[in-house]
């Protein structure tokens, strides 16, 4: 609970029923999901909640975030922001802390058809605003995470690969002009939105050297570096005709598969192999979703119940499997890509048995449409989480994920995890093939104790490995510990992140649990 | 002074370093209206190494440091001419390695000496082609090119504003050497590439992206030491197609519709003079060829690759005539009077004689960046304030979600009594330009203070937090962009 006279102050921010101090609310706050192998990871219990926030507060404007941010510096109160709130890193490290919860800020401040880009608000959803730019044949980059996640924290805090990279690649480099609430309490406006005659949204870089770059890398700070309250972000082509017609109910809808909308699914039959067919597919610039992914995984994306899934045995043969969807506007482009297509299988002697050993549910394109298809991995067990996470070259990712097999295999012997034969991973490219990501989605029971625990274990290890292999650094590194133990094999950098830290939150009030603090607490003392 | 120079040859040899005054005066000066100091001493290390102890000893005895890349004289925009006493210039035109060209992960890696001259040859060999600006010149750098965001013509590989750049190996102000993004690590640079990684991700390490706070900095937060430059496959087939129109927002309308579908790789807007440059040497030939173009001239380029090539460009050729037709523009001129091969030589080639220059000896560019409604209204500006000898050119960037206009003063360097009147304009212009709300993402010189007065507060305070963190002694290029303290 806070102090009386100071909840005063946050109510006449935004007035009293969107601040509450509460026990039911703020612990309400302290669940999410994932959080329980964070924990332990950290060294905690391994239950399901986070520290207790002070107080949950919802701010309707960016003045009024300026204002709390403004109040916590006043008071020393850590801040941890979120918006469609997906996950452990949406939660406050210390109890010492605030929630914003950016649920108010919802509005699409714009669609710009001519300019092709959008700008939102936290709280707007990638499905809202795919809705609204496809009325202009467009659409959004949308992440892994799905489309119930809010693009704004996808683009400006989080990380993000989604299934259409390859034709709107990653979230980090699709950001324009940004509204960003600074931890000492300033707004700054990135790039052409700075101006003071006619500020807009259309660049985020300069004048001169970009701030986009201590904004976020290739994950983002998680609250940890202020609060994005607007973003300007690209839009791209929608792959097909914008109709979109769909009746029935969850998870079987019909749908109404759109006129030019193929999707391919072919072994590659080896690592090698596998790599030289996705670059080939890449160069050729045929796929909006070009996406490797495992046999297990091959069986859970045309699934929607664990019976669905336990039916889908022969799919999970596969051995190097590659998942390509092509869409097009026009039937010449339809023809042009087909055949482009039919021309590799030919080439490299591969069977696609998407509607020759298996016709998929019409709503499996919707979903390939909506980037939709991440939710299939809780099907199995209702709760996983993806290691590794690096990105460079399709050859380092297939090692990783190689390399990770044995690792996966041993810690399904024990049971902690489930049994994805150790080949779970998802793989795409961004860019037309430029480069190219990898996770390694791993089911596991967030109710079950040993479950859980070996879960953590598991990702604890598999960091490790990728360090001493150099197989490149995985998405979650993140928080002081993991920084200081990766930072010295990384040219230091976790000494120039601090000093940016330093320099932009000199009263350390951003929550930096998934970030990076100036000096440990230890140091402080 | 002799004990900076002394330490200097310590470092590079006496070969790479130089106080000669003649040698020193042509760093003074370049093709722009700033006059520079002249410096101390030039020194042309060979190495990263040598640059950390060049960098170390600048913030141990003091003195300035301007990091430049190329081996000619030709300089623009008095970015790289010294500003206080005591400054050294640091030449890396002789850091000239093509470290590796990777066909497979389609990236090369190149140190700052290596020019597009250079390197574009060597890339054809193995059937890659860099992101190139418009009509380069030979001896241009390519990473000084893509460390100034400079714009590339095809918008639709235009993923980030900064690409093409990818990885950077750079030694910051404060002489500590790193590297960005996966080149980071862990492992070294051929650790990693054992793994399979190629450094092609520019992002991180982790929660930052240096490199993006390098880029237009104007070498006053790092000097760049190698980088990955991305690239793309070597079309086999191309067709040029070049519409004309007395109207300019005709143009933008079709620009728009190739940008929105991502059709088309080159996609260029050219007014008559500009094209008549680019394509023609002599300045008669010019002005011929200009005189027999519309005012405003899209050029587009259709791409095809291997055996399926021209069914490419056919479909996108068809596909985009349709959209023409919905547009009600399908009546604009596609009558070209220029050769096609020489409209791709000046889309993929690099040259020795500088374009902009063919016209008069001599040019002053102005260049911002607007959305595309605006274009015609800067146009406009412009046009009213320089009515002569005036070239423009319009590159979409960035997927299309923004477009780079840049406006060409041509004029005759050997006319003195000209060139008061020249400057006096540009800076009128400029400042015009400013006010109305162009926004001059890359402020030079004799923009700078003006374009930052019309920028926040809290973007000068940023990037000031910034430069200390990786400059704090500020002997980088100290007085470029909002960094005169």
């Amino acid at each position: 609970m806070l102090d009386k006279d100071i909840l005063k102050e946050f109510q006449d921010v935004v007035g009293p029923e969107f601040i509450d101090d509460g026990d039911v609310m703020t612990n309400i706050y302290a669940y999410n999901w994932c959080t329980e192998f964070v924990n332990y990871m950290e060294g905690k219990e391994p239950i399901p909640f986070s520290s207790v926030p002070k107080a949950v507060i919802l701010p309707s404007t960016t003045e009024e975030v300026q204002k709390i941010v403004q109040l916590c510096n006043k008071y020393k109160i850590k801040f941890k922001a979120q918006s469609t709130g997906l996950g452990p890193w949406n939660q406050p490290s210390t109890d010492n802390s605030i929630i914003l919860d950016l649920r108010r800020m919802n509005k699409i401040v714009k669609i710009d058809e001519k300019n092709l880009y959008a700008v939102v608000e936290s709280y707007v959803s990638g499905a809202q605003l795919q809705a609204e730019a496809m009325k202009y044949g467009l659409t959004v980059h949308m992440p892994g995470a799905g489309p119930m996640a809010s693009p704004l924290a996808s683009h400006t805090s989080m990380a993000g690969p989604g299934f259409t990279s390859p034709q709107t690649g990653h979230s980090a480099r699709n950001v324009l002009g940004v509204e960003w609430v600074l931890p000492d309490g300033n707004i700054l406006r990135l790039g052409s939105l700075g101006q003071k005659n006619n500020p807009d949204w259309f660049i985020g870089d300069g004048p001169g050297p970009s701030l986009r770059g201590i904004m976020r890398g290739w994950v983002g700070a998680k609250s940890g570096i202020g609060v994005f309250t607007k973003v300007g972000i690209k839009l791209f082509p929608y792959p097909t005709d914008t109709k979109f017609v769909m009746t029935g109910h969850a998870p079987l809808y019909n749908f109404e598969k759109p006129d030019y909308i193929r999707a391919y699914v072919f072994d590659c039959k080896s690592w090698k192999g596998l790599e030289k067919i996705m670059l080939r597919v890449e160069e050729e610039e045929v796929g909006f979703i070009v996406s490797h992914i495992s046999g297990l995984a091959v069986m859970a994306i045309f699934s929607y119940s664990i019976e669905g899934l336990m039916d889908k045995m022969a799919l999970g043969v596969l051995k190097n499997p590659l998942l390509v969807v092509m869409g097009a506007r026009t039937k010449r482009e339809f023809d042009y890509k087909q055949m482009v297509m039919e021309d590799i299988l030919t080439e490299y002697d591969l069977e696609n048995i998407v509607d020759t050993k298996y016709v998929p549910e019409k709503v499996f394109y919707a979903e390939c449409l909506r980037a939709n298809l991440g939710y299939h991995g809780f099907i199995a067990t209702g709760g996983f989480q993806s290691a590794k996470g690096q990105a460079d070259a399709a050859a380092l990712c297939l090692r990783a994920e190689k390399t990770n097999i044995p690792l996966k295999q041993k810690y399904i012997k024990k049971e902690a995890i489930a049994n994805d034969f150790g080949e779970g991973a998802w793989m795409t490219s961004y860019e037309g093939g430029h480069f190219f990501h990898m996770e390694s989605p791993t089911m596991f029971n967030q109710s079950d104790l040993k479950s859980v625990k070996g879960m953590a274990n598991y990702m604890d290890e598999s960091n490790k490995q990728d360090l001493i292999k150099h197989l490149g650094a995985p998405f979650f590194i993140e928080g002081d510990k993991l920084h200081d133990e990766w930072g010295p094999h990384m040219m230091n950098y976790h000494n120039w992140l601090r000093k940016i830290k330093a320099a932009f939150d000199p009263n350390g009030v951003a929550d930096s649990g998934f970030y990076i603090t100036a000096k440990k607490e230890g140091e402080n003392k | 002074m002799n004990d900076i120079f002394q330490n200097l040859v310590n470092i590079c040899g006496k070969k790479n370093a130089s106080n000669n005054l003649d040698i020193l005066k042509t760093y003074s000066e370049d093709c722009s209206f700033v006059s520079g100091k002249i410096p101390i001493s030039v020194v042309w290390p060979k190495n990263s190494k040598q640059i950390e102890e060049i960098l170390k000893l600048a913030n141990s005895i003091g003195f300035s440091v301007i990091p430049t890349s190329s081996s000619s004289n030709v300089r623009y925009h008095g970015d790289t001419l010294p500003k206080k006493d005591n400054t050294v210039i640091l030449n890396l035109s002789k850091m000239k390695n093509i470290v590796s060209i990777d066909r497979k992960n389609r990236v090369v890696m190149v140190e700052p000496g290596v020019t597009f001259g250079e390197l574009i040859p060597k890339l054809k060999e193995k059937g890659l082609r860099l992101l190139l600006p418009l009509h380069p010149e030979s001896d241009k750098s390519v990473l000084t090119s893509a460390l100034k965001r400079e714009p590339i013509t095809i918008p639709r590989y235009h993923w980030d504003s900064s690409d093409p750049l990818l990885c950077t190996e750079v030694v910051f102000g404060t002489g500590d050497l790193f590297r960005t993004g996966t080149a980071a690590g862990p492992g070294t640079i051929k650790q990693q590439q054992k793994r399979g990684a190629a450094q092609v991700n520019p992002m991180g390490p982790t929660h930052f992206s240096p490199y993006r706070v390098i880029q237009g900095a104007q070498g006053s937060i790092g000097v760049v030491t190698w980088a990955t430059v991305k690239l793309e496959l070597l079309p086999t087939v191309q067709k040029v197609i070049h519409l004309q129109s007395e109207n300019l927002q005709d143009l933008l309308d079709v620009q728009q519709i190739l940008l929105k579908y991502r059709y088309a790789d080159e996609i260029v807007i050219l007014q008559n003079l500009n094209l008549a440059c680019l394509v023609k040497i002599e300045s008669t030939q010019i002005l011929e060829l200009s005189n027999s173009l519309a005012k405003w001239n899209l050029i587009y380029v259709l791409s095809g690759r291997g055996k399926f090539a021209n069914d490419k460009i056919s479909y996108q050729e068809n596909d985009i005539n349709d959209l023409i037709q919905e547009l009600k523009k399908d009546n604009l001129n596609n009558n070209s009077p220029i050769n096609e091969k020489d409209i791709l030589t000046a889309l993929k080639e690099p040259t020795a004689f500088p374009w902009r220059s063919r016209l008069k000896g001599a040019y002053q560019d102005i260049f911002f960046i607007t959305n595309f409604e605006r274009i015609s209204e800067f146009v406009s500006i412009v046009e009213k304030m320089a009515q002569k000898n005036l070239g423009t050119y319009i590159q979409a960037l960035n997927q299309g979600t923004s477009y780079y206009c840049e406006f060409d003063l041509f004029y005759d360097p050997g006319d003195e009594s000209a060139i008061p009147d020249i400057k006096q304009n540009f800076m009128d212009i400029s400042s015009k330009l400013i006010e109305a709300g162009a926004f001059f993402n890359r402020p030079y010189s004799l923009w700078a203070k003006e374009v930052f007065a019309n920028h926040s507060e809290e973007t000068i305070t940023a990037l000031k937090k910034v430069k200390k963190i990786f400059d704090p002694n500020n002997i980088l290029n100290p007085g470029v962009l909002c960094f005169d303290d």
